[in-house]
């Protein structure tokens, strides 16, 4: 049996008994530390936004335990372990988003939610991790140059999952999956001519493409442009979080006191808009340290993919951090009025337990494949 | 070589994970660049001007409504007072779809058509767009019972307590109170070193409205924090409003409920006065209108009110203008004196006619056969429009318009009530302007018996009498006698002293005898008088009598099948004498006969106003 296990894997395990150090524990102590600093204090701020219901904040306290629980457990596994996986449980995501467009989950607005009795949970947040994973797995599964017909197989899996969640309708998570799907297959290097045809095309087709969003969603759009010109509807969320993260000024006025967030002008200040609340009671500096965090995360994740062993790994790691990167900035753009409000929550602050749990189970796996130094 | 191909394929894929991972990184790092740089503007460079929004998000200036002023009576009994009453207000600016809601409230029947004003949606740009603004008021238990069950459906309404007016004497001094309402736009915009809140309550007519200022007190302000749905926090600070002056009417109650049962709803006016002061003590308008119903403290349909042909709304007091009739024969008898065309002695024949020259058209009097031999006395005591017809003819309405205008006709008194007519007292430029004719000697003719052109109203009429009881001072007229604690001094309006003492003294027992005398036109009044007094009455046509065929009597028998064309009647007069104390002006529209109509009624409010001063 022990002759089967790959050498990394032996290596490892019989220096950690030997002797104890928080790198070994933790593999990526500066990663773990950021992460955990930011999910405490999003627990903090959640406190804040959600008009201090500790409801709230036990229940994403439970997610955000099992969420480090999971993200210990997966990153102690070998990559060799699960990489293979990835593609059936691809498979497996589908059925779910295909299963939650038949049979909606009573109670919600939108048809996103599988109702496990339980536990109730997103697959379109689950589908974001499996996708760009199978995608990476997929295009490095051997030594061989990528095919056209490789390509087309991926673009074809990422273009049929996002529609799948766009039809929820979702068009934040579902921009969010086509952007997870891509980044690998970019990064992967996929071919520039096909890729630069493939722009132009979307470019040209774009009127119709609007025509396909629901009144709704181009209203989201157009008062980006111009928020003011609807101040009680939809310009409202974007106008009243600037006024928030303006007035917060350099220094913010302190936890708790922010007067946008505690009398509620801030729309969803507790999922969407929770950066809106940090920019009120923390201010510019408050905004500049957790902006901080999040670079050390990147720079440890992606310095992880560049030293990673495997291609598969490399691929992967990179383009986990790159969707991480994605998550903020879309969150963060449209919070401050530069980007249509999608709807995409802070990545490990929002409230919303699937999407922190895929977060850490994501960093998981990019500390499970980080090259152990120990020889 | 298989080997070493995949080694050089992977450092190839490797290589170009490097190079498309640093252009997604500089990609995604000037587009992060925009919303840094969006950032720091916000919380740096026009952090400022997001403070200030957010204070105006949370912070709310409301304003706290005073006390309106009372209105008492001079011995301090209350007439107007402010009672509590709920109202729905709404918060513009947290209200998605303002029409929409106005139909859901009137849907689920919580406030109906008559309840729901006017929504100023203009106002919100101009004043605070934060100020709530009354829609409905004085809500029912019933509703407000609705509301509260369904207020969630609304969390931009609330209800809220505010004080209304209510006229504790209901009708009877509708015209000299007057009204408040919901401000208007204008209003707000007009008013000069006040600043009127949205729903303020402002005097619509009425002492309510001349003494706005005097009784609207200062606005108080609380500012409050709110949260989204404009629900109160905490309160900030707070100034105290300012209560607003009681006013005291000069008006004697039991004189006005009298004065207003006499009229007893026809159209007409009277007006009663001390012509030592000019304070009003009665001032009746027929018909008239429960003042409550426009407060909103009493219900009744204002349409109703509105559309009455016969408007009660029309202060005919002070607003209406009627022909003075033989009641001007006093004034032009005394100009005639003072002009040396006739003294005491001067008789003329009156044949019942009066002609300028022999082909002339008959100018008849009111008398077929005419009253024999008259001299001013007797053509006042009997009222004989000939002698009239003649001396007018004589003055010239040059004279007649300057001199009349010593007595106030065609002038404002400024009585402190609103809307005053100036009547019209014609001369040669008037008519060129207002008819576009030159003026004939048959206009003065007329003008000489007080119908054609000229037109007072009655308390012009009543000033004008006033000066004769004076001899010669006219008062300017009031309504308000004390603001506060500060007494309001009487003040000369008009001063006649062309006239000689003997001929306002025979002036009077010329009008003395026109009640005294048995051949005076109101000789009648013997049987009821109490008090000496001295008047004149008048019957003033609305239909001239022009067919010379038909005898006065014959010819008014026709016109007076039509009830609205009938004369008027009118009656003025003062007592007692001597020492007048009550100047009384009494006019019944169609009422046809001002010895007996109008003439009584200015009695018993003289002998009644006297049998309390006394």
């Amino acid at each position: 049996m022990s002759n089967k296990a790959p050498l990394d894997y032996q290596l490892n395990t019989s220096f950690g008994t030997r002797k104890f150090t928080l790198s070994k524990l933790l593999i990526d102590p500066i990663l773990v530390f950021s992460l955990l600093t930011i999910l405490i204090f999003g627990l903090f701020v959640l406190f804040s936004a959600s008009g201090q219901t500790v409801v709230m904040v036990m229940k994403q306290s439970i997610y955000v335990a099992i969420g480090l629980f999971l993200m210990f457990f997966i990153s102690r596994l070998d990559q060799s372990v699960y990489k293979s996986f990835f593609m059936h449980l691809f498979w497996f995501g589908l059925i779910l988003l295909v299963w939650v467009l038949l049979f909606p989950a009573e109670g919600y607005k939108t048809d996103r939610w599988i109702d496990l009795g339980f536990i109730s949970f997103q697959p379109s947040e689950v589908i974001r991790l499996l996708l760009p994973l199978a995608a990476a797995s997929y295009l490095t599964r051997n030594q061989k140059r990528n095919t056209i017909k490789d390509w087309v197989v991926v673009l074809v899996a990422i273009l049929s999952s996002s529609f799948l969640i766009f039809k929820q309708p979702d068009l934040g998570t579902a921009l969010i999956v086509l952007a997870s799907g891509c980044i690998p297959v970019f990064l992967a290097g996929f071919p520039l001519l096909i890729l630069i045809i493939l722009i132009m095309v979307v470019i040209i087709s774009s009127p119709f493409l609007w025509a396909s969003l629901t009144p709704y969603m181009q209203q989201r759009v157009i008062t980006l442009f111009n928020p003011e010109s609807d101040l009680l509807g939809a310009g409202w969320n974007i106008s009243q979080s600037k006024t928030a993260i303006g007035s917060g000024g350099f220094w913010g006025k302190g936890y708790l006191n922010g007067t946008q967030s505690q009398l509620d002008f801030i729309p969803e200040s507790h999922s969407d808009f929770i950066f809106s609340v940090i920019g009120e009671e923390f201010g510019f500096l408050g905004i500049f340290l957790l902006l901080m965090l999040y670079g050390i995360i990147l720079y440890r994740v992606f310095k992880i993919a560049l030293n990673s062993s495997t291609e598969f790994s490399r691929l992967a790691a990179t383009s986990i951090g790159f969707i991480f990167l994605i998550y903020i900035w879309i969150n963060v753009s449209m919070t401050v009025g530069t980007l249509p409000v999608v709807g995409v929550p802070l990545p490990l602050i929002s409230q919303g337990g699937t999407s922190i749990l895929i977060h850490l189970v994501a960093f998981g796996f990019v500390l499970s494949m980080k090259r152990r130094q120990t020889w | 070589m298989s080997e070493f191909l995949n080694l050089d394929r992977e450092k190839e894929a490797q290589t170009k994970l490097t190079n498309r991972s640093t252009f997604l990184l500089v990609l995604v790092g000037l587009f992060g660049f925009i919303t840094l740089f969006q950032l720091v503007k916000l919380t740096v460079l026009d952090s400022g001007l997001y403070t200030t929004i957010s204070d105006e998000n949370r912070i709310v200036r409301v304003p706290i409504y005073p006390s309106r002023g009372l209105i008492k009576l001079s011995n301090g009994e209350i007439v107007t007072e402010n009672i509590v009453s709920q109202a729905l207000t709404i918060s513009p600016s947290k209200t998605k779809d303002i029409e929409q809601t106005l139909k859901e409230l009137k849907e689920n029947l919580i406030i109906n058509e008559i309840q729901l004003l006017a929504y100023k949606e203009k106002s919100i740009d101009k004043k605070s767009k934060y100020e709530r603004v009354v829609i409905a008021e004085n809500l029912s238990q019933q509703q407000i019972a609705r509301f509260s069950v369904e207020s969630d459906r609304w969390p931009s309404l609330s209800i809220e307590a505010r004080l209304m007016r209510f006229n504790l004497s209901g009708p009877i001094f509708s015209h000299v109170l007057g009204y408040v309402g919901q401000i208007s736009l204008e209003e707000i915009e007009d008013s000069i070193n006040f600043s009127y809140p949205l729903s303020f309550q402002i005097g619509k007519s009425g002492v309510e409205k001349s003494y706005e200022e005097q009784m609207r007190g200062g606005v108080g302000y609380k500012t409050i924090e709110v949260d989204v749905h404009g629900k109160e926090i905490r309160e900030l600070t707070r100034v105290i409003p300012k209560k607003g002056s009681d006013i005291y009417l000069t008006l004697d109650k039991d004189l006005q409920e009298l004065a207003r049962n006499e009229l007893a709803g026809r159209k007409g006016a009277i007006v009663a006065l001390d012509p030592n002061t000019g304070f009003i003590k009665a001032l009746v308008s027929g018909p008239d209108f429960n003042p409550n119903i426009f407060n909103k403290t009493e219900i009744g349909d204002l349409d109703i009110i509105f559309n009455d042909l016969e408007s009660p709304l029309f202060n005919r007091a002070i607003s209406g203008s009627y022909p003075p009739a033989s009641t001007i024969k006093p004034f032009i008898g005394l100009l005639g004196l003072k002009e040396g065309e006739i003294d005491w002695n001067t008789t003329i024949e009156d044949e019942g006619f009066f002609q300028l020259n022999e082909e002339g058209r008959k100018y008849r009097g009111w008398k077929e056969e005419g009253h024999g031999q008259v001299n001013l006395a007797k053509s006042i005591i009997e009222s004989s429009d000939v002698f009239f017809y003649q001396l007018a003819t004589q003055l010239t309405v040059d004279r007649i318009a300057t001199f009349l205008k010593e007595f106030g006709f065609g002038l404002k008194s400024g009585v402190d009530l609103y809307a005053e007519a100036e009547g019209i007292l014609p001369d040669r430029k008037w008519k060129l302007g207002a008819i576009g004719e030159s003026w004939f000697v048959g206009d003065t003719v007329n003008m000489g018996i007080g119908q054609g052109y000229i037109s007072s109203t009655p308390l012009q009429l009543a000033l004008a009498v006033s000066s004769i009881a004076t001899r010669g001072k006219i008062y300017k007229p009031k309504v308000v006698a004390k603001v506060n604690e500060d007494l309001i001094e009487k003040e000369i309006f008009l001063e006649i002293d062309s006239i000689k003492e003997s001929d306002w003294e025979k002036l009077e027992s010329s009008m003395v005898s026109v009640i005294s005398d048995w051949r005076g036109t109101a000789f009648n009044l013997n049987e009821i008088a109490k008090n000496k007094i001295a008047g004149k009455t008048g019957t003033a046509q609305i239909k001239s009598l022009t067919d010379e065929e038909l005898t006065v009597k014959e010819e008014y028998e026709d016109i007076r099948q039509e009830v609205s064309n009938r004369d008027h009647a009118l009656f003025v007069g003062y007592g007692p004498i001597p020492e007048p104390k009550l100047t009384v002006v009494v006019i019944v529209e169609n009422g046809e006969s001002g010895s007996a109509i109008a003439a009584p009624i200015a009695q018993r409010l003289i002998d009644k106003y006297l049998s309390k001063n006394n």
